[in-house]
This record gives C-alpha cells, sequence and structure tokens, in this order.
C-alpha cells in the first residue's frame, strides 16, 4: 500500500509529535509498506492566520503522487488533518487545544472579542467538517478522545503508540529524579525544582530545552547542584540517563498522551505525575506503576522522596510499568491504521 | 461577548415568554446580555438576538428593532404573515403590506395584497396563512437563523435565505418530580393543552374521543386553554353528548399547567396547517414522559416514531386517532419512558445554551474573520497573477472554514 503520513511541522521545534510521525513512516515501511512523510509548516498566529495555515492543507492534493494513487493518508494533528483524501485516517495526537479547553485559560490565545470569538468557532466548525471526513478516527488517549467526544461530537477508538526507538535498558538506581520534556511552562518542571528545594535528599536531572530554561535555572539557583540541566541529549545519553534514574517525573497540565511515562516505563522505572496530568494516568497508576500526587510541590517533594526511601517498590512498580508499555506496539497500529 | 436580547416575556402570555423565561439564565451563565425593552433605547451590544413570532403585539417593536439593526433571528414561526399584516395594515401602511406580498410572490402577491386592502378578497392571514408565510420581511435583515426544526430550516432556504442557519431544538424544563394535580382524573385522563381553535384539531380530538369514550366509558378529557373566537366548544360538545366527560379551564398558570400534565394519562397535541411551530406543550409532554400523540407533519413529523404515535392529516384522520388513543392509554409506560430519555438526550437546555452562544459568536465576528482570510488568500493568489479565486473561495466554504 502506498501511505502517506501527513503531520504539520513547526520549523526548529521537534518534540513527541515529530517523533510519532517518523516512527510511523518507519514502522510503516517495515511492513513492506511505501510511505512517505508529507508536511507543511504551520504557525498558528496572530488572530486569524490559524485559519489560514490550516487551509492550506485543504489545498494539497494527496490523491495520487506521479501518476499513481496514494492509497491512505494517516493524519495525525490538526491542521494537518484537514487534507482531503477518500480513505483519510485521522490518528489525532493534538487538536488545536487553543480553541478547546486551553480556551480562557492562561495557555488560550483567543480573546473575547467578537472577531477572536469567531475565530474559535471557525476551528471547532473546520475540525468538524475534517475529522467526519476521514474514514476513522483514532485517538493517541482517552483524553483525546474524550475531547473529541465532548468539544465536537465526534467518536474517536483509543489507539496509543509506543514511545521513539531507543536503546531501552534498566540499570541499578543512582538516586536521582529524571525529567525529560521541553522546557516549557505547561510541563511544569518548576514543581520538581519546587520540590527540590522542599526536599534535601533530592537529586534531579533535567533534560531538554525550551524557552523556560533561563526561569528554572533561576528557580534552581543556590540548591548546590542537586538539580543539573542538560540540555538537549542525543538518544545514547538519554536512554543511559532513564537506565540508571531512580524515577522518572512527567506532570503536563492535561497532557493529550505523553511518550515519556512509556519511555521510563520500557527502562523499568516508575513515573510520578499529578492528578490533573490528563493522559499520563492512563497508564501511571498509583502505587501500581509510580506515583500520582496532588499538582502542588509538597506533595511532589513527598513522591519522591517516597521513591528515594522505598528503593524496592520503584523498582517493582517501574517492571509493572514495563509490562503496560510492552504491549503497545506499532504492528498493532499500523494494523489498526491499515485496517 | 455582549448581546442584546429581544423577546417577549412574562407576564407576557406566550410560548415565547416561556421559552425566553427558561432560556435567559443558561445564556447569562456563557456570555453577557442585555435584555431589549419595548419603546427604550436599543442597548449597545456587539451582536442582537431577536425572537420573532407571529402576534404582531408581541413582536412588533422586535422586527422594528431588527429593521434598524440586523442580527441573529429565531424564527419561532415560519408563516409570518399575521404579524407583518398587523405591523404594516395595522399601522395604516397598506403599501407597505403590498411589498411585502411581492416581495414573497411577486406581481401577482402584489395583486393579491390589493385585493385584500379593497376588501375584494377575504384576510389572508386568517383564511390561509400558509400559502403567504411573508417571511422574507424578517430574513432580509437575519445575520443568521436559529430556527427548531429541520422544516424551517428547509422554508428559509427554499425562501432563498443564503445565511448560516442553527437548528436548536427547543430546550427543555428540568421538572422530574410534578406533584399531579388531585382535583382532576379519569380512566384514563386524555389532555389537551394550548389554544382551542379549528387549527389545533379540535373537531377532531372531539370526535374521536366521543367514540373511545363507548369503548372506555370511564374516560374523561381535559381540555385546557383559550378557545378561539368564532369557535364555540360547549355546543360541539353538545353536539357529540360529551358534556358529562369534558373538562374545561381557561388559561392557567404555569405551575397549575404542570401540575395537570402530570395528571395526564394521554397526550394529544394536533394541528394542521403548521406555520412552523415548536410546542411547548409538547416538548412538556415529553419532559414528564406522558405518552403523546402528534400530527404527523412539520416539526412534529421530526419527532421519533418510538417516543410519539403519529397521525397522518388525512380522511382517516379520526379514527387513526381513536386507534392511537387506544394504542396511548395501553402502552403509556413504553412511550413514556422513550419520550424521557429522547427530550434528555436532544433537548437539554445547556446543549441549547451553547449553540446560540456559537451562532452569536459566528454573527459578531464571522464576516471579519472571512474578509481577513479571503483578503490574505486572494492576496496571495493576485500576487501570482490569479485574480479570479471563486475556485478557493468555493473551497474555503466547503471546508466550513468560513
Amino acid at each position: 500500500m502506498r501511505v502517506v503520513v501527513a503531520a504539520p511541522q513547526v520549523p526548529f521545534v521537534r518534540g513527541g509529535a515529530e517523533l510519532m510521525a517518523e516512527e510511523l513512516v518507519a514502522a510503516l515501511v517495515r511492513r513492506g509498506h511505501e510511505a512517505e512523510l508529507v508536511t507543511v509548516p504551520f504557525k498558528w498566529y496572530p488572530g486569524t492566520r490559524v485559519l489560514d495555515q490550516a487551509f492550506l492543507w485543504r489545498l494539497v492534493d494527496l490523491t495520487e503522487s506521479d501518476g499513481t494513487p496514494i492509497d491512505r493518508v494517516i493524519a495525525t494533528k490538526f491542521p494537518a488533518y484537514c487534507v482531503r483524501h477518500p480513505n483519510k485516517v485521522a490518528w489525532v495526537l493534538h487538536q488545536f487545544r487553543q480553541a478547546y479547553d486551553y480556551d480562557r485559560t492562561e495557555l488560550g490565545q483567543f480573546s473575547e472579542s467578537p472577531e477572536d470569538r469567531a475565530t474559535r468557532r471557525a476551528v471547532e466548525r473546520l475540525d468538524g467538517v475534517a475529522l467526519r471526513e476521514a474514514r476513522r478516527v483514532f485517538a493517541t488517549s482517552r483524553n483525546v478522545a474524550d475531547r473529541l467526544q465532548r468539544f465536537n461530537g465526534i467518536e474517536a477508538s483509543v489507539l496509543p503508540h509506543p514511545p521513539q526507538s531507543l536503546d531501552y535498558r534498566t540499570a541499578e538506581p543512582e538516586g536521582y529524579i529524571l525529567s525529560v520534556n521541553r522546557l516549557d511552562r505547561a510541563k511544569r518542571i518548576d514543581l520538581l525544582v519546587e520540590a527540590a528545594k522542599r526536599e534535601p535528599t533530592l537529586r534531579v536531572v533535567v533534560t531538554g530545552e525550551g524557552p523556560d530554561r533561563e526561569r528554572l535555572e533561576g528557580l534552581a539557583h543556590g540548591l548546590d547542584g542537586r538539580i543539573e540541566f542538560t540540555g538537549r541529549v542525543d538518544d545514547a545519553r538519554l536512554a543511559d540517563l532513564y537506565a540508571r534514574s531512580l524515577g522518572v517525573f512527567y506532570a503536563p497540565v492535561d497532557e493529550d498522551f505523553g511518550m515519556v511515562p512509556y519511555e521510563a516505563f520500557l527502562s523499568g522505572k516508575p513515573v510520578v505525575t499529578t492528578s490533573d496530568a490528563g493522559g499520563p494516568l492512563e497508564v501511571v497508576h498509583d502505587r501500581e506503576t509510580g506515583i500520582v500526587a496532588a499538582p502542588d510541590a509538597a506533595e511532589v517533594a513527598r513522591a519522591c522522596a517516597y521513591l528515594v526511601q522505598h528503593p524496592d517498590e520503584a523498582r517493582t512498580w517501574g517492571a509493572a510499568g514495563k509490562a503496560v508499555a510492552e504491549r503497545v506496539t506499532w504492528d498493532a497500529c499500523v494494523d489498526a491504521l491499515l485496517a | 461577548m455582549k448581546v442584546a436580547y429581544y423577546s417577549p416575556l412574562p407576564p407576557s402570555r406566550s410560548g415565547i415568554a416561556d421559552y425566553s423565561t427558561l432560556l435567559l439564565p443558561a445564556l447569562r451563565e456563557r456570555v453577557d446580555v442585555i435584555v431589549a425593552e419595548p419603546g427604550r433605547r436599543a442597548p449597545s451590544a456587539d451582536v442582537a438576538l431577536y425572537h420573532i413570532g407571529n402576534d404582531p403585539d408581541a413582536h412588533g417593536w422586535i422586527v422594528d428593532a431588527l429593521r434598524r439593526r440586523p442580527g441573529v433571528v429565531v424564527l419561532h414561526e415560519y408563516v409570518l404573515h399575521h404579524l407583518v399584516a398587523g405591523i404594516t395594515i395595522g399601522r395604516g401602511h397598506g403599501r407597505a403590506y403590498l411589498d411585502a406580498m411581492e416581495r414573497d410572490l411577486g406581481v401577482a402577491g402584489r395583486l393579491l395584497g390589493l385585493g385584500v386592502l379593497d376588501n375584494l378578497l377575504p384576510l389572508l392571514w386568517e383564511t390561509q396563512p400558509e400559502r403567504f408565510p411573508l417571511s422574507g420581511v424578517v430574513l432580509d435583515h437575519a445575520r443568521g437563523l436559529v430556527v427548531h426544526s429541520h422544516y424551517v430550516a428547509a422554508k428559509a432556504r427554499e425562501a432563498g435565505y443564503g445565511g448560516r442557519i442553527t437548528r436548536i431544538p427547543h430546550p427543555a424544563w428540568q421538572m422530574d418530580d410534578v406533584a399531579p394535580a388531585a382535583d382532576v382524573g379519569g380512566d384514563p385522563l386524555i389532555g389537551c393543552f394550548g389554544f382551542l381553535n379549528m387549527n389545533k384539531r379540535i373537531p377532531e380530538v372531539l370526535e374521536a374521543f366521543a367514540a373511545f369514550r363507548r369503548d372506555r366509558p370511564g374516560a374523561r378529557l381535559l381540555l385546557v386553554g383559550a378557545a378561539g373566537e368564532r369557535f364555540d366548544v360547549g355546543r360541539r360538545l353538545e353536539r357529540l353528548g360529551l358534556t358529562e366527560g369534558v373538562d374545561r379551564l381557561d388559561y392557567v398558570p404555569e405551575e397549575r399547567m404542570w401540575a395537570l400534565m402530570a395528571a395526564c394519562d394521554v397526550l394529544v397535541n394536533l394541528r394542521h396547517p403548521t406555520m412552523g411551530e415548536t410546542s411547548g406543550s409538547v416538548i412538556r409532554a415529553l419532559t414528564l414522559g406522558k405518552p403523546l400523540i402528534v400530527s404527523d407533519l412539520g416539526w412534529f413529523a421530526e419527532l421519533p416514531d418510538d417516543a410519539v404515535l403519529k397521525v397522518p392529516v388525512d380522511e382517516h384522520e379520526v379514527p387513526t386517532l381513536l386507534a392511537a388513543l387506544h394504542v396511548a392509554a395501553r402502552h403509556g409506560p413504553v412511550l413514556g419512558r422513550a419520550a424521557r430519555d429522547y427530550v434528555r438526550r436532544e433537548h437539554a437546555l445547556p446543549t441549547a445554551a451553547d449553540a446560540y452562544v456559537a451562532a452569536l459568536e459566528q454573527a459578531a465576528g464571522g464576516d471579519a474573520v472571512a474578509d481577513l482570510v479571503l483578503h490574505r488568500i486572494a492576496g496571495a493568489a493576485a500576487e501570482v497573477g490569479m485574480a479570479d479565486v471563486t475556485q478557493l473561495a468555493r473551497a474555503i466554504r466547503e471546508s466550513g472554514l468560513l
């Protein structure tokens, strides 16, 4: 089968969504299909720009390539799923959340002006049209599926995807809590930094880059080097950091999916998350595969300290998480998407 | 967003006043609503919402405001001939009536209008309004349309309305526990609520009930509502020998109406012709989970078959209604459960209020957004020599983007 994976691209930004699209293409090729990633740059501001950027996808013709039909298009994110194709499958990682659950919060972008309100409505309508055209709609988590149902009345099947391919392994823990995430406010790494301030036994390694780095480093000032900011690390180093960690912290606000818990689990490590983290709560179960804490620094400090003081339980929970993560395979995803 | 809200409100005795009483609190939770009042200055707002019905006394001032400032129109009825006659001929502006007739029906309409003005023809709004709806008078000023039924949406499109139409089902009242009135009863008790006239098929209801009572002598019929002019209910009851089996009440307050409805075993709500209206009484009956019999036309025909019994308006109307009364009396609980499930599913007040906000937001800012996006896309096309962007515009519309 000739399959196009359609995904938007934000130049110079690379995260879980980009990795997922690339891994999907690789998985399709491994199964003997011809597969190609098609991207269009996406800039969603200011004001109504989000609409013409989205509309670009409506004009992309993916029905055939160089005279040969394209059999299926798998679109992963807004606005890529606006593309028209008779055999389109939407595998939704994200809608444009500023138009939905982020609206009227500090993460939103639309004001109360009539134009902004109408723009938000236009995004909602566009989603309704584009997703109802698809022959199947999948969501990468129950959280995303619930949002599609709540805001758009669209039924989606939940289909999680495996995390990026790394040389996952488990090594003897060296006592630090690892954070793997883009450094921006919505990822709430400051909760972990504040927790380290309160709990003097805690050591933390923070990987990743992002606009919040300077603020976070400022917050960590005066902790005698108990917090290390590594910046972006390569795959080998990342796998090594996972392997030697005691546990992994991951607590964005109402995250859609989040690959980090799966990566932690494949490394045999438990995950500390918060009760409002969204998607991660589908696999991080309190005292089974990690700890679910209230979203405040004192509770996060207590959860991390518990792991430090109870390494055997941390190991058991990590192993339980590994069993969960190993059940999610690319083969199963490809079967569902091409059915 | 600020919304100027135009509607009759209590103490006005109209279904639309009841409707607004139900909707307003839910709408106020979502947007800033300023209620307009007749004779006062129009409120300053981002968008205006006009509730339009067929009564010139209740809605004439609202049409006047709509003409001064276009906005979102809630078309509670499609046939507005009586309203238009009231705000034209009724105000001494016969020429405006002729214009309205011509707007919808061309030169023939104008000539018919002249016939009415010169007393050569009967008053069309009394004799056959459904043939001459005259809704164009308000459609011309609607920047968005809210309707309650597919029926009215289709009629508006047929009349050439090209703007956005949002169908918002009539919201239901939240009345889970209503104590039935203890002073009425029957075995079974059949209820018929609303204005009593030919249009509500009261003669047919009485005839079918007379036959029903021959099979079920304990049955009683409760008629609640004022009788129309030239409609003598008493004489009809005498003729059918029904003086003993029928109870009549004029207008009753809201609370009493709920209690009376709750006491009924079966409710009947027929009509022909339809003016494209919905019925608050029908929504109340469904809310209470009562077996309900309606006419198979207009909005009523869109109700689900498992929740209501539908009687076609044809030569078999009376025997079909009689059979429906027997079925409803026998299978009341099954029909009632389906009715209640349906109304909870499709007529939830929060869903209706959300849909209103969507329609209002679109009307307030939609044109500006469309202009901005189209301007940029057209500009990009023009820069490379494409002056004709019709195809682009079509694709945009098709995508639901604008």
